[in-house]
């Protein structure tokens, strides 16, 4: 499922967890999933990740290794522009050819030359726009837990199937719930996240 | 390591083990040494169960030294899956105290007049080799234990499953891990069906009383080792990816690169990747055995520690962490989305004695043919389980995807050579469909490894932004891979080595002060190479022509969703790979 593509029309119900230290990393392949973030459009994909997504220029070019913007290897964040709808991940460093072929800019970048991303001539528009940003591995386990404090916007119906693959360790160390800012029980937002369209999701590590 | 052990498996009077001199195999090592041998000694026409094959086995050059990720082996034989060359690596145990017991390599050779079953002991004062039929059609588990039992911990396994003594093409060699488990295998070609033509169903290596190899220049040894483990740990690949997730990292990436070969080859994205991603899988096995289980060696020496191990959802053992290629094979290859089926077909793969990859492609051909749904777990499953049994289906579906797909008339089967794709659609990485189309070896993957090719500078400089650049990386990076399998290394070395000229510098220092000797980036080339011309040269002996160098047609016509890309490197190119 694409979320971008279901704009969220009413303000989405919120979710707020607080867990024990070691129980937040569990969350972390949720943000490899896709989450929605609004931001101006026609900004390059570097402008976008700094000023809507809030992570440093310096995270950007030393950490992030290969990015994919719509399914496309992308070797120049600071010229690829971002337009509504599109799909960004971000990867730290990965292994094998596969790893070096993906590598922005690196020598083997001509063996995927076929879906490496080519810089736009058009426009890619102003006005808001929706994106889906993923982010995987070290970049997940880097950021992922201020975006998770931030909260993030995810589907319901993927939150909901992301928790029951957890199995008996779904709510494990969960210290407190907060339902739109009102403490609550586990239960309740359980259904809230089986029974919401988009929930706007935070998870807070204890202490 | 001055010594080979022979050992003749059809000798009159029974199986007899001679000792002789490395004589002019002196200075070889894992791949190198394998590829010698059976280019030199095996008929390249025999059959590959024949008595005219042999099973090489070969630690690497520093194995059974203090040298960090030392303790890989090979394997080599003449292919019963390709009809080829074949060298298959694996981990485990056994390399460092092969070293250690002195030998280059064990080979065993003929074969018994009946199907009488083997056990070999091997230590520093005797080989004995005996009659046991106890250990008939057992797993690799089930083995392992028995040995334990009997030799105690102390000890390494070499096995094959029944798969082996069935002599399906798919079957492993299976290495015992630091915790005595057979999880590591040599998984690719068939190597363990060749094994199981020799009559043995484990050699147990016993290196007691051995001493730690050691360099000849110790001082020098001692601080290339130190600068090597150091290059290692502060690489974001070596050092954070590979422990933190596995090689399993690799899913969510290549999914969304659009190159991840989905129901066999239909697709390059999976839906229900994020659920059998590298991260979720370790957040998995952390959570469920306890922080750190994601993070673990194949064997004592290695500092990366791209392994785990994989625990039910009770909380008990399953088996190691399935590697991203079994991931793939099993899982988004037959559209599978369930980590715990992933890890139980990992699980029944290792104990049977079955390669992962030729497995997961198999059940993916015999799934197109209308044999079970895509994503079906449990019929997935049982599917595995017929081969362990032997049934008729298990034996067509043990030998392999080409074989499965020729007897279910399925057009759609993808190989080279024989030998199944591993995890990477060439429609949408190009260079490396240059590499599987090829390699000697059959559809391989790790000749992918060793992206080094640029700071060896094999073959003159690339220029990417020619189209032949993707020729000539796909060249420098089979040399490159040919030689560090050579060594004994873990191919995960790669990247730090590319990334970081002082840690190559490391590993070179590490090999050339072992023996005493400067080693140079171009004796490791001319290393690299001269493995590839033998390789060949059997291969072109044995009946192979340039046009098995090909991927499957259907890969140039089939244009691969969600980027509607064709495999379009000319034929013409192809058959440039070899010209330097
Ligand atoms: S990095 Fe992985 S494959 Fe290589 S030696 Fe270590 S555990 Fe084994």
């Amino acid at each position: 499922m694409k979320p971008s593509t279901q704009r969220t029309t009413t303000a989405p119900r919120e979710i707020a967890l607080t867990m024990s230290r070691n129980a937040v990393s569990r969350f972390l392949p949720l943000l490899g999933e896709g989450i929605l973030l609004k931001g101006p459009g026609g900004e390059t994909v570097e402008a976008f990740l700094v000023k809507t997504a809030g992570v440093s220029p310096a995270y950007l070019k030393e950490r992030v290794q290969t990015v994919f913007l719509n399914g496309k290897a992308l070797d120049d964040f600071s010229t690829a522009r971002v337009a509504d709808e599109a799909t960004l991940a971000l990867s730290a460093a990965m292994p094998g050819l596969a790893g070096a072929v993906l590598r922005r800019g690196g020598i083997y970048a001509p063996m995927r030359r076929q879906i490496s991303h080519e810089a736009q001539s058009q426009n890619a528009g102003g006005g808001e726009i929706y994106i889906t940003l993923k982010l995987f591995n070290m970049v997940a386990r880097e950021l992922g837990p201020e975006f998770l404090k931030r909260g993030v916007l995810v589907p319901g119906v993927r939150l909901k199937d992301f928790m029951e693959r957890q199995g008996r360790w779904a709510w494990e160390g969960c210290l407190s719930v907060k339902i739109d800012g009102r403490p609550a029980e586990v239960g309740p937002a359980a259904e809230l996240i089986a029974n919401s369209h988009w929930i706007r999701l935070s998870v807070h590590a204890s202490g | 390591m001055d010594k080979i052990l022979r050992i003749n498996m059809g000798a009159d009077g029974g199986p007899k083990a001679e000792a002789e001199p490395v004589g002019s195999y002196a200075g070889m090592g894992g791949r190198a040494l394998t590829s010698a041998i059976v280019s030199k000694e095996v008929p390249p026409t025999c059959h590959p169960l024949s008595e005219d094959n042999k099973l090489v086995i070969a630690p690497g050059l520093l194995s059974g030294s203090a040298a960090a990720m030392s303790g890989r082996i090979s394997v080599g034989c003449k292919s019963p899956l390709t009809g080829g060359i074949k060298e298959a690596n694996s981990g485990g145990q056994p390399s460092q105290m092969i070293g250690r017991l002195g030998y280059a390599a064990i080979v065993l050779e003929g074969k018994p007049k009946d199907d009488t079953l083997y056990r070999i002991y091997i230590n520093k004062d005797k080989v004995e080799i005996k009659a046991d039929k106890s250990l008939k059609m057992l797993g690799n588990y089930a083995v392992a234990e028995k040995m334990k039992a009997e030799y105690g911990d102390k000890v390494g396994c070499i096995s094959i499953g029944p798969a082996g003594e069935m002599k399906m093409a798919a079957a492993s060699v299976a290495f015992t891990d630091m915790e005595f488990r057979p999880t590591r295998h040599a998984g690719r070609g068939g190597v363990g069906a060749v094994m199981g033509s020799k009559g043995v169903k484990v050699i147990v290596v016993d290196d007691a009383g051995c001493s730690v190899r050691s360099p000849k220049d110790a001082d020098r040894f001692k601080e290339a080792n130190k600068a090597f483990v150091a290059g290692l740990r502060k690489h974001a690949v070596t050092g954070q990816g590979l422990p933190t997730y596995g090689t399993n990292v690799l899913t969510n990436v290549i999914n969304e690169a659009g190159a991840y070969p989905t129901k066999n080859f239909m697709w390059g994205r999976f839906d229900g990747c994020s659920k059998i991603s590298g991260e979720t899988q370790a957040e998995t096995e952390n959570t469920r055995g306890g922080e750190g289980s994601a993070t673990h060696g194949c064997h004592r020496g290695c500092v990366i520690r791209c392994s785990g191990t994989y625990y039910d959802k009770d909380g008990h053992y399953l088996t190691k962490q399935p590697e991203y290629e079994t991931v793939w094979a099993h899982g988004g290859n037959c559209g599978i989305d369930d980590l715990d089926t992933i890890a139980m077909l990992d699980r029944l793969d290792d104990d049977y004695g079955l390669d992962t990859i030729e497995m997961g492609a198999t059940i993916g051909v015999a799934m197109e043919a209308g044999i079970a749904k895509f994503g079906d777990a449990q019929a997935a499953i049982s599917l595995v389980k017929e081969v362990g049994k032997g049934s008729p289906l298990g034996r067509i579906l043990g030998n392999g995807a080409a074989v499965t797909g020729r007897v279910f008339g399925v057009e759609r089967v993808p190989v080279v050579k024989g030998q199944s794709m591993p995890a990477y659609d060439p429609r949408g990485v190009q260079g490396i469909g240059v590499t599987y189309a090829t390699t000697t070896q059959g559809a391989d993957h790790t000749a992918g490894y060793a992206v080094t090719a640029n700071i060896l500078g094999v073959g003159g400089s690339v220029n990417p932004l020619k189209p032949e650049g993707q020729i000539e990386l796909s060249r420098n990076l089979q040399i490159a891979t040919a030689a560090i399998d050579s060594t004994g290394m873990c191919l995960f070395i790669a990247f730090a080595i590319l990334d970081q000229p002082d840690t190559f510098q490391a590993l070179l220092d590490l090999l050339g002060s072992f023996n005493g000797q400067k080693l140079t980036g171009d004796d490791v080339v001319g290393l690299g190479k001269s493995i590839l011309t033998m390789e060949r040269d059997f291969n072109r002996r044995a009946g192979f022509t340039k046009e098995m160098d090909r991927l499957p047609d259907y890969f140039k016509k089939e244009k691969l969703p969600p980027h509607d890309v064709t495999f379009m490197v000319k034929d013409s190119d192809l058959d440039q790979v070899f010209n330097w």
